[in-house]
């Protein structure tokens, strides 16, 4: 990796216009990420936060706006070319097929194959005992990789997702909502999974509208209403409350 | 060797518990010997040949139908596609060139399945519509392709025997049975696609499409792609299915294969598919069809008064309704 895609940041989205229809959903939107930070993205259902990810991950295409990843200007068109540029995407608990295996969901996309002309015959052994070690690496236990991942609790697929990301090298992990659906005891498991990717340098954005569980472990706070920026906050600049009001809108910038 | 065995079995629990087809085939076992015991003239070589030879034409149909399923779509066009590829095979026989017929009978039913799957993602109408609509359509042109007639050869050609003859080895060994050869393209099919499902990439993108199409998209799957293959798969197994009928009468109408497609759904469910994707298995759908053909054959033999021959398609409900519910319930035990 060069030096300058080290300094530069991972992604930074400018003037970035998204319109449904007569809607505009996001009105010249900036938005950056830097190397090993964790940048909570945060507004009110409906402020924009999941567009915005949406157009990084290619899923939709902007109506007008930039996108440099790691310094260089990228147009992104499917979810297939951000995760080749080394996106990651976990949406809420549909990051996991819940009725396949953990292995064959961690490979998912990614399969390890014996090629005989255009048939691409699975290594399952191989799969299976690579997940064991891979999750292992990353903290994370399991009973066994057949196990369905439906017979798993929402922690422990979130923290699968987690660190499938790591362990294929990702260059920058997108949470949506990773916590919204978990009791405290399984949300506190998530993050310490979200620290440990961020200890290995991963750069992660976690999208909330409950401040409560990215207060703490959020290097920096973006903040949407409406479908603009209210700005960019770093870590200890302002209070949980001021954040909140600041979704609300119950007080301007 | 002890290794060698280990992993054998290892591989078998893994196969099953990966088809979740343990329900279906222990109700096709519990079915089988209650109508052993009570069914009069059941428990034979000739009964059981005829369970299997009315099972295969179907049996076809219902691997691709199956396939579909498991992918999150279904389609209703199977029944007239069958037809289309009969008339399609039937005709270039009567030409004396019968490889030319199997070779459209299947692609020309495998394009039209395509066409279903390019209707389905390109304008997201659901599947059931989609192809209530194209089915229609398709009976339409097997009548064009016909024009309305029936077509009845009386000349005898060899690939007749090849695809749906005597299975004379087997015929000859077990007294009074009477199968055919179809039978062995069904068990190939059925192992084909059985694996390609379980041990390929493909299947593994096939799973994942049905079971949850935003993970699947999440990691780079080709979701369009991998549901256009499917709907021309099932296309070119119900032409398939259309040769075999044609070569087991010399016949071919109109209305053959329909009402085809509802017994493929309903074998694929009792035979553990679920309805809304992500689950299924190839083997389950050749027991959920062996097990409808079965029930069919035990009716008919009881010979209840209120239910004649033409009358057992009720207690075939009942049995279809039974089974997916009791499969519901073997699944969330395990």
């Amino acid at each position: 990796m060069n030096t300058s895609a080290k300094n530069c940041p991972v992604v930074e989205m400018k003037n970035i216009v998204k319109r449904f229809g007569t809607i505009t959903a996001l009105k010249n939107v900036d938005f950056k990420i830097d190397q090993a930070q964790v940048m909570a993205l945060v507004g009110d259902n409906g402020a924009g936060k999941s567009t915005l990810i949406k157009i990084l991950t290619g899923i939709y295409p902007p109506n007008s706006g930039e996108i440099y990843f790691e310094g260089k200007l990228v147009q992104i068109n499917s979810p297939r070319e951000a995760r080749d540029l080394g996106i990651e995407t976990c949406y809420q608990d549909l990051a996991l097929v819940n009725l396949m295996s953990i292995s064959r969901n961690f490979f998912l996309g990614r399969e390890l194959v014996h090629q005989f002309g255009p048939i691409n015959w699975l290594k399952i052994g191989e799969m299976s005992a690579l997940t064991r070690s891979a999750l292992a690496d990353v903290g994370i236990q399991i009973h066994s990789p057949n196990d369905r991942v439906g017979s798993l609790s929402g922690g422990e697929r979130q923290s699968i997702a987690i660190g499938r990301a790591v362990h294929f090298g990702a260059k920058l992990l997108i949470l949506d909502e990773p916590t919204s659906a978990l009791s405290v005891a399984e949300t506190r498991k998530v993050l310490k999974y979200i620290e440990n990717a961020k200890v290995r340098g991963l750069p992660v954005i976690f999208i909330t509208h409950n401040v409560h569980h990215v207060y703490l472990m959020a290097d920096a706070y973006t903040i949407i209403r409406h479908g603009e920026k209210v700005g960019t906050y770093c870590r200890g600049e302002l209070s949980e409350n001021d954040i909140a009001d600041l979704i609300t809108g119950q007080r301007e910038k | 060797m002890v290794n060698a065995r280990l992993t054998w079995q290892r591989e078998i629990r893994h196969l099953f518990a990966e088809s979740s087809v343990a329900g279906p085939l222990f109700t096709l076992i519990f079915v089988f010997i209650l109508s052993s015991l009570f069914v009069p003239h059941f428990f034979s070589w000739r009964t059981v040949s005829g369970i299997v030879n009315a099972a295969t034409l179907t049996g076809i149909v219902t691997i691709g139908v199956t396939l579909l399923m498991i992918s999150g779509e279904f389609d209703l066009s199977v029944g007239s596609l069958i037809a289309v590829g009969g008339y399609l095979f039937g005709q270039q026989c009567a030409h004396n060139s019968p490889l030319l017929g199997l070779a459209l009978a299947f692609l020309i039913p495998g394009f039209l399945g395509a066409l279903n799957g390019l209707i389905r993602v390109r304008t997201g109408i659901p599947s059931f519509i989609a192809t209530l609509g194209t089915g229609f359509i398709f009976r339409g042109a097997a009548w064009i392709l016909s024009g309305g007639s029936m077509l009845q050869l009386t000349d005898k050609l060899p690939i007749y025997d090849i695809f749906n003859g005597r299975f004379n080895l087997l015929d000859d060994l077990l007294p009074g049975a009477n199968f055919l050869t179809s039978l062995l393209w069904l068990l190939g099919t059925v192992l084909v696609f059985q694996y390609v499902l379980v041990r390929t990439r493909y299947g593994n993108h096939v799973f994942a499409v049905g079971g949850q199409v935003e993970a699947a998209t999440a990691q780079g799957v080709n979701v369009e792609r991998v549901k256009v293959i499917n709907f021309a798969i099932s296309g070119a197994l119900a032409g398939f299915a259309g040769v075999f009928t044609f070569c087991q009468f010399q016949t071919m109408r109109v209305a053959s294969g329909s009402g085809t497609e509802l017994t493929a759904i309903a074998s694929a469910v009792v035979g553990g598919a679920l309805l809304a994707g992500g689950s299924g298995s190839i083997w389950g759908a050749l027991i959920g069809v062996l097990l409808i053909s079965m029930l069919r054959t035990a009716v008919v033999l009881l010979n209840i008064p209120f239910i004649p021959a033409d009358n057992f398609e009720a207690i075939v409900g009942v049995t279809i309704v039974g089974a997916a519910i009791f499969n519901n319930w073997v699944r969330q035990r395990t």
